[in-house]
Formats: structure tokens, C-alpha cells, sequence
């Protein structure tokens, strides 16, 4: 299977030839095209935008089926250009257009430098703040990136998200009525403006991250596109002045450190296999270096975010030779410090395994049995697999294979359930003769 | 060899919402059924895209209207000449068109030569 994330590394030459167009041409193209229009028309304008950009890549469907043009990109640009002439034209009496367009020629002119190149970076800046606007949800957020930033259509984003395709529906209904409301997109060469909304912005790409790695199945392609795409999305935030900043590098660091290790968290069968078993001298190099020039990066200010804090952590996994010689007291301070600005029960969970790893089991047990008061946890599968995980190595293999089958009950994904089943079949021998429990 | 006529309706171009990811898929699988078509030798020359909507004029009167717009179903798209040996084979070369994926139509023809 090729690796999506190569796409961000060396991006395809594009080619003439029909056969070797970019595998992703209409997707990205779709995206820039209709973040370009929404900015230079204004978002109460977006349907029309996506309509054109909709009926463009149509026509080059149409046109394309039986020979290519020489330049595919500058086709459909030009295509989309001329229609949104034509809409725009057709429907000035519908919702009046910036005063600054009103002329034929004005409207062209505006045209051609909001898609150029040059701009493409800032449209796709402006739509990404908008989308993470207050009043909307963290799912909504992510949901309205995967729509206008990434290009993907609804039925593509509910197999990414794993919900419903309705849900997706309702969730870009709602988005798109907000940013319909707004007069404009958000500015984001505005320093004010920028600072107010970046940090909705990288949670969003966070969860749009974090979505893919961790449901990440090798039946789904989606699922890791959708790291790549953060990862694209948060360069765009660092090659833009205003948008760069120490914390956006931490998030930047984060990714490439996870990312390296994609292709070694599932072997052929697309089953999860556990930090310890990954074979290390497999991890993305490039991505590795790239995560260390980041942090580096992230560190030019006083200000410690979870960024750096998430970040500093993979590190130090990512960098360790192996799982005994990790470096587990560095580990335990940066959750200590987690939790001190996200107390979450999954950040205590991870606490407790490093725990396990310096203090041996016991203590693991000790931190795990501390959280029991909250009840989301039972619905975490990691949440039972991390106990079985410290029963087996505390010799407790009955106890082991309980919590194991919890895991699988509250498995969401096959990669996940073989995984577990795979380690509870290795709990059989141990069962049967109790004083073989030690790994 | 004799000529044969496909004459492509409905199709991925004529039905709405599909996302930019499945269109472009959908296209590479045209381009790999011309490809298939020219290597075997039965394609020769480049089809004819039609674009829309156009013009038609009816009856005496020549009465026009606009149209076909693409929501028609039956709109013709596009034309491609092939040869085969029958029509047998011709019909036989359209069952793999990727029109199908979103429910269009080949119409398979024989063309009339003067002469041949």
C-alpha cells in the first residue's frame, strides 16, 4: 500500500499525461477553488462557489474522458473562472456582491488573483479560521476541514469519521449556515484576529490528527490521509507570517513524531501492534528529523502548551532505542505536567503506564485504580487493555484475559479487536500453567 | 473490420453531487477503458465529448428550446467510434464502459458505409 503521507513529503510532479495525473488533482483542486471564490465573494456566497467548482470538474469529467489537456490544473481553473463569471452574473440580483466587483472587468481581475498561486495559501488560511468559528462544535469544526479544506464529500468524510453519513450531513448544514452568516472570511493577516482563533484551530487539526492515527485501518485509506492533511494543513499555518508560531511548531513537532511510526502501528493485516513489538529501525527518518527541527522551533517562547508538552513525549518515544531503555522519569514529568493544563482521564491513564514501567506493576495498578470514579473510561477500550497489560506482567493472567475481553466487547475497529484477541489467544499458555504469567 | 457507433447517455456527468475524490476515480476508469479500446486496436480515433446544454430545433416550424441540461438522464454525452467484426463484439466491447457505474447507456450502432 503507498504511504499517503509521501504525498506531503514530495509532493507528485504533476504531469501532463492523463494517466498520471495526481491521484488527489480534483480533490485539492475542488478545495482551493471553492476557498478561493468563498474569499473573494464573500461566504454568503458559498453554495454558488461550490456549484461552480462542482460543475467544473464535470466538465473536465466530460471533456477529459476521451484525451487530456496539457495543463489539467490550469483547465480546471480556467473552467471554474468562467463559470463563476457566468453564476455570479446571473445571480447579482439573488445576493449583492462586494461593491468593489460590480464591474465585469473588476470581477475578473479580482478573479484571477484570488486563484493565483500566490493567494492560495491565504484562501485556504481564511476558510480553515472560519471553519473553527466559536459557536460550533469541535465535530462540526473538524467535519467543515475535512469538507472545504480537504475536498472530501460527506459519504468520504462519515467512513473518515466512522459516523453516519446524515450525521455528516447535519453537521456541514449547520456549519455551512455559519459561515454563510459571516460577512466575510476571517482575516488572517490580522494579527488580533489570528490570535483570538488559532488555538480552536489546532485543536481542530489535533482532533482531525488524532482521528486518523488512532482509528487508523488498513481497510481505510481515509483514515490516514486524514493525518497527512493535518499535517499539510498545519505547514500551511507555519509558511504563512502572521499564522506562525512556537505552539503551531509543538503541534507540527507532534505530528511528525506520530506519523513516523504509522506504518509500523499495523503489520499486514492491518492489526494494531503494541510499542513494544514495532519494529523501530522501520520509523520514518524524514519524519523524525522533521518533528526534531520543529521542536526545536517550538521552544522560542516562554509559553509551555500541551503542544509541547504532547510533543516532548513522543519524542522521547520516538528517539528511544527501545521500549526498556525509554527514558520513563522524563515521560512521567511531561504527563505530570499535562495534566496540570488537561486533566483528563486519558492523560492520567498514559501517567500510569509509564508509572508501570518504572515502578513495576503494582504501581501502575495503584494509578489505574485511581481513576476508577470516571465512567467513561469502561467504554475505552485502551482503558481495559492497559489493565490487562499490567495484570499480565504482575503474573495475573486470569485477571489479564477478564480485562482483555472487556477491550475486545468495547473494541471500535477490527484493527483494534485482533489486536486484543491476538493477545489474549497469547494468555492461553499462561493459564494453563499460572507460573508462565511473566511475559 | 465494420465501424460501429457508441453513443454514451447519462453517466457520472449527468448525476448530481458526486464527490471530486469518486468523479476523478471515475475518470481514470474511462481512461483505462480507452486505453484498453486503442491498444486492442479497436479505437482509433478520439471521441467526441458534447457539451451542454445546446439547441434543439423540432418540426416544421423548426420550434427551438434550450436543453438538454444535465440532470437529464438520457442526455447524450458523447460519442466514440470503434471497430469490431460484428455487432456481437462491438456490444460486447460497450458492456465494460464505465458509464454504467452511475446507471448511463451505451447505444451501440453500426454506421452505414456507402460503397463498403
Amino acid at each position: 500500500m503507498a504511504n499517503p503521507l509521501n504525498d506531503s513529503l514530495d509532493p507528485p510532479e504533476e504531469s501532463a499525461r492523463p494517466a498520471a495525473l495526481a491521484e488527489d488533482l480534483f480533490r485539492r483542486e475542488s478545495a482551493h477553488l471553492v476557498a478561493a471564490l468563498t474569499r473573494l465573494l464573500g461566504p454568503a456566497h458559498l453554495s454558488l462557489a461550490e456549484d461552480v467548482v462542482q460543475d467544473a470538474l464535470v466538465s473536465a469529467l466530460q471533456a477529459w474522458r476521451f484525451g487530456a489537456p496539457d495543463d489539467p490544473r490550469g483547465w480546471i481553473l480556467k473552467a471554474a473562472k468562467n463559470r463563476a463569471i457566468d453564476a455570479i452574473r446571473r445571480s447579482r440580483r439573488l445576493a449583492p456582491l462586494p461593491s468593489e466587483l460590480e464591474s465585469n472587468e473588476a470581477l475578473s481581475t479580482s478573479m484571477d488573483r484570488v486563484l493565483s498561486d500566490a493567494e492560495d495559501g491565504a484562501n485556504q488560511l481564511a476558510m480553515m479560521f472560519s471553519c473553527c468559528h466559536e459557536d460550533l462544535s469541535d465535530d462540526t469544526r473538524v467535519t467543515l476541514i475535512l469538507r472545504f479544506l480537504c475536498g472530501l464529500g460527506p459519504r468520504e468524510i462519515a467512513r473518515a469519521y466512522l459516523v453516519e453519513t446524515d450525521t455528516v450531513d447535519r453537521r456541514i448544514h449547520r456549519g455551512r449556515k455559519q459561515l454563510q452568516s459571516l460577512g466575510r472570511l476571517h482575516d488572517v493577516r490580522a494579527p488580533e484576529e489570528v490570535r483570538a482563533r488559532l488555538p480552536s484551530v489546532l485543536q481542530a487539526l489535533y482532533l482531525l490528527f488524532n482521528e486518523g492515527y488512532h482509528g487508523s485501518d488498513a481497510d481505510n485509506p481515509l483514515r490516514t490521509a486524514m493525518c497527512s492533511e493535518a499535517l499539510r494543513l498545519t505547514d500551511l499555518l507555519l509558511a504563512s507570517e502572521v499564522t506562525a508560531s512556537p505552539e503551531v511548531h509543538a503541534l507540527a513537532a507532534l505530528f511528525c513524531f506520530d506519523a513516523a511510526r504509522l506504518e509500523t502501528r499495523t503489520d499486514s493485516d492491518g492489526v494494531f501492534v503494541p510499542l513494544s513489538d514495532q519494529d523501530r529501525s522501520a520509523w520514518n527518518r524524514g519524519l523524525l528529523e522533521r518533528g526534531i527541527v520543529h521542536l526545536s522551533a517550538s521552544t522560542s517562547e516562554a509559553e509551555l502548551t500541551r503542544w509541547h508538552l504532547e510533543a516532548g513525549i513522543a519524542c522521547e518515544h520516538a528517539l528511544a532505542p527501545s521500549v526498556a531503555a525509554t527514558n520513563w522519569p522524563r515521560i512521567v514529568a511531561l504527563y505530570d505536567a499535562l495534566w496540570g493544563l488537561v486533566p483528563s482521564s486519558v492523560v492520567a491513564l498514559n501517567r500510569a503506564l509509564a508509572i508501570a514501567e518504572i515502578h513495576g506493576p503494582g504501581a501502575g495498578r495503584d494509578a489505574i485504580d485511581a481513576l476508577e470514579g470516571d465512567r467513561r473510561l469502561a467504554s475505552y477500550p485502551f482503558y481495559w487493555a492497559a489493565l490487562a497489560d499490567i495484570a499480565r506482567r504482575a503474573g495475573d493472567p486470569s485477571e489479564a484475559a477478564r480485562s482483555y475481553e472487556r477491550a475486545i466487547a468495547v473494541s471500535r475497529s477490527r484493527a483494534e479487536r485482533t489486536a486484543y484477541e491476538r493477545r489474549l489467544s497469547s494468555l492461553v499458555g499462561a493459564l494453563v500453567h499460572p507460573c508462565n504469567g511473566n511475559r | 473490420m465494420s465501424k460501429f457507433m457508441f453513443i454514451f447517455r447519462g453517466g457520472g456527468i449527468a448525476t448530481p453531487g458526486v464527490s471530486p475524490t469518486d468523479l476523478q476515480a471515475h475518470l481514470k476508469k474511462w481512461r483505462d477503458w480507452i486505453d484498453a479500446l486503442t491498444q486492442s486496436g479497436h479505437s482509433r480515433e478520439p471521441g467526441n465529448p458534447l457539451q451542454n446544454p445546446g439547441k434543439t430545433l423540432r418540426g416544421r416550424a423548426g420550434t427551438m428550446t434550450d436543453g438538454p441540461f444535465a440532470e437529464s438522464k438520457d442526455m447524450i454525452t458523447g460519442s466514440l467510434l470503434i471497430e469490431a467484426k460484428s455487432l456481437d463484439e462491438a456490444a460486447e466491447l460497450a458492456r465494460q464502459c464505465p458509464v454504467f457505474e452511475y446507471d448511463g447507456s451505451v447505444e451501440v450502432r453500426p454506421l452505414l458505409v456507402y460503397g463498403g
